[in-house]
């Protein structure tokens, strides 16, 4: 519900953020309980001494407070929720498990015992289920494809910045509307921010040069945006939808934090083929489920990993799969900042941009109704890709340029139009009425292609 | 009686007082590159308010106007940020723990046994006075009126060496009127989504619901 997005920023209150935080343990440990058919009583307080193995939930934490950088296998805790161990930290002895992988912030189910009252001996990471996968009925797939003139639907996703940081230059951008209205001709357009990003050197130190073409000057960010980019964007042909989703280093939205409000499209002087979601937001394309979320969750991570099946896997494969098992767009905590050196001799470090969670507000990031998306996007300035995991398409489309002005990436989806004959759906039988999985990764074909 | 264990209201308070902690505005000159706090139509050895705007006294270059705005929309938004960092400090000083680590009890110091209060280090109030100390940088009242609070103290090594006389300031704040509204639009484009700027009712009649 976008309505909910438009909450005041910058009044956060630690007690609705510590709230949010034991809820979220709550709910697994609802999900654990019945995914391993475990009753209420075999969950117990891990933090103190037991003669016997228990099972237990929590979030991993760092062993100290004060703990900065990356954790290693000897400085994790267990952080444990109102109700099971009032809110008490425990050490992790991590000997016996041989492949994990864990992150600050992560919800974990775990079999094992405190036998010296100072640290949890762990005998088993419980693997978290995956969420059910979005259906539709018979009637719901042929409605989708008498939407279908076509064979195929077409979407193409971009990523910000659209201007490198040595030029304010629009040229890739021309460049690109004139690819997508005469050759790509997609249906959907999603464009991610920041489109005027405010860590962008040239925007913090004012070196904003004049537009000769310009009769009147922009006197602010939100006018740059509206006097030389709106007038590109609104070539797009009006016949193919754009969605913008922002990014917290946006200037263009006043909402500086996640989730994060949507742009108001009337203030950006665009026309009615554009649409403004809100950052995270998850949508539907004809049968397909779009979840979208823009901060960057593939750099932010940091896992702890031990073994060798584990670490031999691709990284951006392990996380995909912690998202999703963790049901939310970005599930670390505390979330990632970016710090520049501003004195090299004293070590001195300034705050420039981060996740920037809205912590009260994190209900707002969790997968809508429990289920996963059948493609989800992931704008990351990690190297680009496409993969499948657990049947869902995860996307990092690339920046559209890079930060010196070379050409970056953009990612074209086509989704064949969903048939019940070709046997690519699968059926669900239900109670009442049968239902189709939409199996999208079956069906899809994604390039990522150079702007 | 009750009333006189109240605290004095915010609007009360001087902008002195309420402005201690707010950092400088710091400009970079996209001519020349000299770095200088910006503090309104005060004097100072880096630069100067003249007819046409914003002028840098090394190079002379006289700003455009989104050459001074989009320097004020970083700033803004790296405050925001830094608040968003959501930096947690103990309060009792014997203990003094900082860290971005939030308890399932908000408030309880994840220390051994410590018994402080957690609070947030950047406080929604900081960031609030900070976004209204940018703003009176660009008032024209508070300006004409020499109400902002000074860059320099006597004794400071930058400590301006040219004074301005009040009728120049008067004249300049009209001059640039249009700058500075501008710039005041930049900071109240923050400010009109600010929570702290409007009083929750929700939670003031909770009791009746």
């Amino acid at each position: 519900d976008p309505q909910k997005y438009k909450f005041r920023t910058m009044r956060q209150n630690l007690i609705d953020a510590s709230d949010v935080l034991d809820e979220q343990i709550e709910i697994f440990t609802k999900i654990i309980q019945e995914h391993y058919n475990l009753s209420p009583n075999q969950f117990s307080d891990p933090t103190i001494q037991s003669q016997s193995e228990i099972y237990t939930v929590g979030r991993i934490v760092p062993d100290s407070p004060t703990f900065e950088g990356r954790l290693n296998t000897e400085s994790i805790a267990l952080e444990t929720s109102r109700i099971l161990g009032i809110g008490r930290r425990v050490r992790l002895d991590l000997s016996n498990i041989k492949e994990l992988s864990l992150f600050c912030g992560q919800i974990v189910g775990l079999r094992g015992k405190n036998a010296n009252n100072e640290n949890f001996l762990v005998d088993e990471i419980l693997s978290l289920p995956y969420p059910d996968a979005p259906v539709s009925t018979e009637e719901e797939i042929k409605g989708f494809q008498e939407n279908f003139n076509n064979e195929t639907m077409k979407v193409i996703v971009t990523s910000g910045p659209y201007f490198s940081e040595t030029n304010i230059d629009m040229t890739p951008l021309i460049d690109f509307v004139d690819k997508i209205n005469n050759q790509v001709k997609p249906h959907v357009v999603i464009m991610f921010g920041p489109f005027i990003d405010l860590t962008n050197p040239l925007i913090s130190s004012g070196s904003i040069p004049t537009f000769p073409n310009l009769k009147i000057q922009p006197k602010t960010l939100d006018e740059l945006f509206t006097k030389v980019m709106t007038p590109i964007l609104k070539t797009i042909n009006s016949q193919i939808q754009v969605i913008l989703i922002p990014c917290t280093r946006d200037a263009l939205s006043q909402h500086a934090s996640y989730p994060q409000d949507s742009f108001d499209r009337k203030q950006l002087q665009l026309p009615k083929n554009f649409k403004c979601f809100t950052n995270p937001s998850t949508f539907q394309l004809n049968e397909t489920f779009f979840g979208c979320s823009n901060v960057d969750i593939f750099k932010d991570l940091k896992e702890v990993t031990k073994g060798g099946e584990t670490s031999s896997r691709n990284r951006f494969d392990r996380i995909s799969e912690h998202i999703l098992q963790q049901r939310r767009y970005y599930p670390i905590f505390p979330g990632g900042t970016r710090n520049v050196k501003i004195d090299k001799e004293k070590k001195i470090f300034k705050h420039i941009a981060g996740a920037d969670l809205e912590v009260p507000y994190l209900g707002l990031t969790e997968f809508v109704g429990n289920v996963t998306p059948d493609v989800m996007i992931f704008p990351s300035e990690m190297p680009r890709f496409a993969r499948v995991i657990q049947n869902v398409i995860m996307i990092n489309p690339g920046r559209f340029i890079k930060q010196k002005g070379g050409k970056g990436t953009f990612a074209q989806i086509t989704i064949t139009k969903p048939s019940l004959e070709d046997d690519k759906l699968t059926k669900m039988e239900n109670d009442d009425e049968s239902v189709y999985l939409h199996n999208v990764w079956k069906r899809a074909r994604v390039d990522l292609v150079s702007t | 009686n009750n009333i006189d264990a109240l605290q004095p209201l915010e609007t009360t308070i001087s902008d002195m007082e309420r402005f201690k902690d707010a950092t400088t505005l710091d400009l970079h000159c996209p001519n020349c590159s000299s770095e200088f706090p910006f503090g309104g139509i005060v004097p100072s050895n880096h630069y100067l308010m003249c007819y046409n705007g914003l002028q840098c006294k090394n190079c002379e270059k006289i700003f455009s106007t989104i050459q001074l705005t989009s320097q004020l929309e970083s700033s803004i938004r790296s405050h925001i940020s830094l608040y968003y960092a959501g930096w947690l400090i103990c309060d009792d000083i014997t203990c003094g723990n900082v860290t971005r680590q939030i308890s399932v009890f908000g408030k309880r110091c994840l220390n051994d046994g410590c018994t402080g209060v957690m609070r947030y280090r950047y406080t929604d109030k900081q960031l609030y006075n900070q976004l209204l100390y940018f703003d009176s940088l660009f008032d024209r009242e508070k300006n004409k009126n020499q109400e902002i609070k000074p860059l320099y103290h006597e004794g400071d090594p930058d400590f301006p060496t040219e004074k301005l006389n009040d009728s120049s300031i008067r004249a300049l704040s009209e001059q640039n009127r249009e700058l500075f509204e501008v710039n005041r639009g930049v900071v109240q484009k923050y400010l009109s989504d600010c929570g702290r700027r409007y009083v929750d009712m929700g939670s003031i009649f909770e009791f009746m619901a």
